[in-house]
C-alpha cells in the first residue's frame, strides 16, 4: 500500500499541479463573475446581460482544443457589444475588462498543463465545464463548492493507477549493471526537458522517461514511440545538476525496446546496410565517379576495398545476434 | 607525426571533397595520414548504440584495434564517428567486464583485440591544439571575406565531462577561432549550439521532426544574414545540404546556404577549386558564394 501511495504521489505529482491550476482558473473566473455580480446589483438590466453571456457560453465551450480557449473569449465580446446597446452603455466596459482579465490568466496556466500533462484534453473539457458552471451560478456559488469540483478531478481513474504488476525491478537493474547507476540520482528537477529541442516539438518527455526507468515501468518505456524522438544531442546531460547520464539511459531503454520488438522498419534497414556493406551509408556509383575525378581511389580503403573485413563485420553481427534482432536473413542477404 | 585516418561513411561515400581537402592540408602540414585498411562504419552512436550496445561496441572496438595495430592515434573529422569511437573507448576502459565480453566476441570473429592503446581525436581539435592557429594560417593563400554560421554539432564537444575539449558546450569558441583565421566571419545566431536534427536515428525514423529542427536552425541563420554554413560533421553536412532542400520542399521556403565542412573551407583558403572540393556535386549551389570570394 505504501509503495502504491509513493507511486501515486510521484507520478500523480503533475496531476496535483493541474488541480492547483484549475483552482486558480476557477478563482479567476469567479473574480470575473463577482464583478458581473457587483454591477448587476446596481442595475437590474445588467443581470439579463450576464444571462446573455451564460447562454452564449455553452456553444463556445464545446471547442475541445486548449488554444481555442482564448478564442471564445475574444468572440465573447461580440454578444456583449450587442447587449451593450440594450443595456446601459457605461456598464458594459467594466464587465469586458473583468472577463478579459480572468481569461488572460487561463492561457498562462495552460503552459504548465501543456508541458507536463498528456491527457490535457480530458482535463480541459472538465475545465471548461467548471468555467461554465462558474459563470452560470455566479451569484450563489460558494468557495467550498468550487473546491468540491476540483477535488473530483483528483480522483484517479482505474487505468491511471500503477500496480506492482507494472513494476519490473530487473529493468531498472539493467541500467545499474550497465554502469548507469546515476539513473538513481535524478531528483526530477526538469532541467533536462527544459533544454530539450525534441521536447518542444514532440511528445518526448525526457524527465518522465528517466523516472519510469528508475521505477521499472518497463512496458510503458519500451512501447512509447516518443522514446525514439531523441537525437542524442546531450543538451540535457550537459545541464543535469545531478550528472545523470541521461543519453546513456535513453540508449539503454531503446536497446530494451528493440529487444521487445519495437524497432522501426527504417532502422532495421539502416542496420541491414552495415551487415551487407559494412557501412550505414555505403558507396554508390555517383560517388565512385566523383572520387576518381578528384584523384582519390575509386573505393576508399575501408571494408569497401577489403572483402575479408566485411566478412568480419558479418561474423560480429551474427555472434551478437544482431541479424536476428533486426530480422536479417543471412542466407538470402535481405531483411525478412 | 603520424595518425590513423578514420574515414567513416558519409564523408568518403558522399562528400569526397572533404577527404580530398583534408589529405592536401595534412600533407602541407607534414602530418602523415595513414589509412586504416578494412575499417568499417564507426558504427553510428545514436543509431547502432540505440539498437544493441554489444554489437555497436564490438564493431567500434574492432576499428579501435586496427589503429592500435598501426601504433597510432585515430583522427576522424566526423562528430558521429568521433562520438562513437570515443564513447566505446571510454566504455571499455571504465567497464572491464564489458571489455572482456567484447574481446571474447572479437577473438571469436576476428584476429583483433582491443587493448585501449589508441586515443580517439577529432580533426578540429588536432588542428587547434597540435598544429595551432598561427601555423595553420601560413597554409592559406586566400582571404575568405564571407559571413558564416558556425555549427558545432552535438558529438564534437559533448558530453564535455568525458570529451574534455572545452569545459562547457554552452558557449565554446574553438571552432569559431578555427574558422576566423581564414578571414571568414563567424556570425552569432540564435540556437547556435542546437542539434541539426539528424542524429540518434531520428532522420531515418521521423523525417518531419528532423526537418523541423533543421528549419529552426536555418531560420535563425537567415535572420543573422550569413553566406554559408560551416560544420565539422559530414552527417550535419548532409542534413544541411540534402535536408535544406527537403525543408524548402516541405515548408515552401527558399533557403540556399552552401554547406562547408571545415576542411572544405580550408581548401578554399588554400586556393583549391570548387570541383576539387566537390562543391559542384552538393545539392545547394555554392557558386554564388564562391563568386563573392573571387
Amino acid at each position: 500500500m505504501s509503495v502504491l501511495d509513493t507511486l501515486k504521489s510521484l507520478i500523480g505529482g503533475a496531476k496535483k499541479d493541474i488541480d492547483k491550476n484549475l483552482t486558480k482558473e476557477a478563482e479567476s473566473v469567479e473574480e470575473a463573475a463577482d464583478s458581473i455580480q457587483t454591477s448587476s446589483e446596481e442595475e437590474i438590466e445588467i443581470k439579463s446581460d450576464s444571462e446573455t453571456i451564460s447562454e452564449e457560453e455553452p456553444l463556445e465551450a464545446e471547442a475541445p482544443a486548449e488554444e481555442e480557449i482564448i478564442v471564445p473569449v475574444e468572440e465573447e465580446e461580440a454578444p456583449e457589444e450587442e447587449a451593450e446597446e440594450e443595456v446601459e452603455a457605461e456598464e458594459a466596459p467594466v464587465e469586458e475588462e473583468a472577463v478579459e482579465e480572468a481569461v488572460e490568466e487561463v492561457p498562462e496556466e495552460e503552459v504548465s498543463l501543456d508541458e507536463e500533462e498528456e491527457s490535457t484534453d480530458d482535463k480541459l473539457s472538465e475545465d471548461e465545464e467548471s468555467l461554465e458552471v462558474a459563470v452560470e451560478e455566479v451569484a450563489e456559488e460558494e468557495a467550498s463548492e468550487e473546491n468540491e469540483e476540483s477535488d473530483n478531478m483528483t480522483l484517479l481513474k482505474e487505468n491511471d493507477i500503477y500496480s506492482m504488476d507494472d513494476i519490473d525491478k530487473e529493468f531498472t537493474q539493467k541500467f545499474v549493471d550497465a554502469g548507469i547507476e546515476t539513473v538513481d540520482h535524478c531528483f526530477q528537477c526538469g532541467t533536462c526537458g527544459g533544454g530539450c529541442p525534441s521536447g518542444r516539438r514532440t511528445p518526448y518527455r525526457v524527465r518522465q522517461i528517466v523516472r519510469k526507468c528508475l521505477l521499472g515501468l518497463r512496458e510503458e518505456v519500451v512501447s512509447d514511440p516518443a522514446l525514439w524522438m531523441c537525437t542524442t544531442c546531450y543538451t540535457c546531460q550537459e545541464r543535469c545538476p545531478r550528472s545523470v547520464k541521461i543519453v546513456d539511459i535513453i540508449k539503454m531503454a531503446r536497446n530494451e525496446a528493440a529487444k521487445a520488438g519495437y524497432m522501426a522498419d527504417s532502422h532495421k534497414a539502416t542496420g541491414s546496410y552495415v551487415i551487407k556493406f559494412g557501412h550505414g551509408v555505403p558507396i554508390n556509383d555517383k560517388t565512385k565517379d566523383l572520387r576518381k575525378a578528384i584523384g582519390l581511389d575509386e573505393l576508399p580503403p575501408t571494408v569497401h576495398s577489403h572483402p575479408e573485413a566485411l566478412e568480419e563485420i558479418q561474423k560480429i553481427c551474427t555472434a551478437c545476434e544482431f541479424d536476428k534482432l533486426i530480422g536479417f536473413n543471412m542466407e538470402t542477404g535481405e531483411l525478412e | 607525426m603520424e595518425i590513423a585516418y578514420f574515414l567513416g561513411c558519409i564523408m568518403n561515400n558522399r562528400y569526397p571533397g572533404i577527404e580530398k581537402a583534408t589529405r592536401i592540408l595534412f600533407d602541407k602540414l607534414d602530418i602523415e595520414l595513414k589509412d586504416m585498411e578494412g575499417a568499417s562504419c564507426c558504427p553510428a552512436p545514436g543509431v547502432f548504440g540505440s539498437f544493441d550496445q554489444t554489437t555497436w561496441a564490438t564493431i567500434a572496438a574492432r576499428n579501435l584495434a586496427i589503429a592500435e595495430e598501426m601504433g597510432a592515434d585515430i583522427m576522424t573529422e566526423c562528430n558521429g564517428c568521433f562520438g562513437s569511437l570515443r564513447e566505446c573507448d571510454h566504455l571499455l576502459k571504465e567497464n572491464p567486464a564489458k571489455k572482456d565480453e567484447i574481446n571474447a566476441i572479437l577473438a571469436e570473429t576476428t584476429d583483433k583485440q582491443y587493448k585501449g592503446e589508441t586515443k580517439v581525436r577529432h580533426m578540429a581539435e588536432i588542428l587547434y591544439n597540435d598544429v595551432g592557429l598561427d601555423k595553420l594560417s601560413e597554409m592559406f593563400t586566400k582571404d575568405l571575406g564571407i559571413n558564416v554560421a558556425v555549427h558545432y554539432g552535438c558529438h564534437f564537444l559533448k558530453p564535455t565531462a568525458e570529451v574534455g575539449i572545452e569545459e562547457s558546450a554552452e558557449n565554446p569558441t574553438i571552432l569559431d577561432e578555427l574558422v576566423e583565421i581564414t578571414g571568414a566571419k563567424s556570425v552569432p545566431y540564435k540556437n547556435k549550439m542546437m542539434c541539426c536534427g539528424a542524429g540518434g536515428g531520428l532522420r531515418a525514423r521521423d523525417i518531419d521532426v528532423t526537418l523541423s529542427y533543421t528549419k529552426e536552425k536555418l531560420d535563425a541563420m537567415a535572420e543573422a544574414g550569413v553566406d554559408a554554413i560551416v560544420e565539422v560533421c559530414p552527417f550535419c553536412h548532409l542534413q544541411f545540404d540534402v535536408g535544406q532542400t527537403e525543408v524548402n520542399a516541405k515548408y515552401g521556403t527558399d533557403f540556399a546556404f552552401p554547406v562547408m565542412h571545415l576542411a572544405q573551407l580550408y581548401g578554399l583558403a588554400m586556393g583549391l577549386s570548387a570541383e576539387e572540393l566537390t562543391f559542384d556535386a552538393q545539392l545547394i549551389d555554392a557558386a554564388p558564394v564562391l563568386e563573392k570570394l573571387a
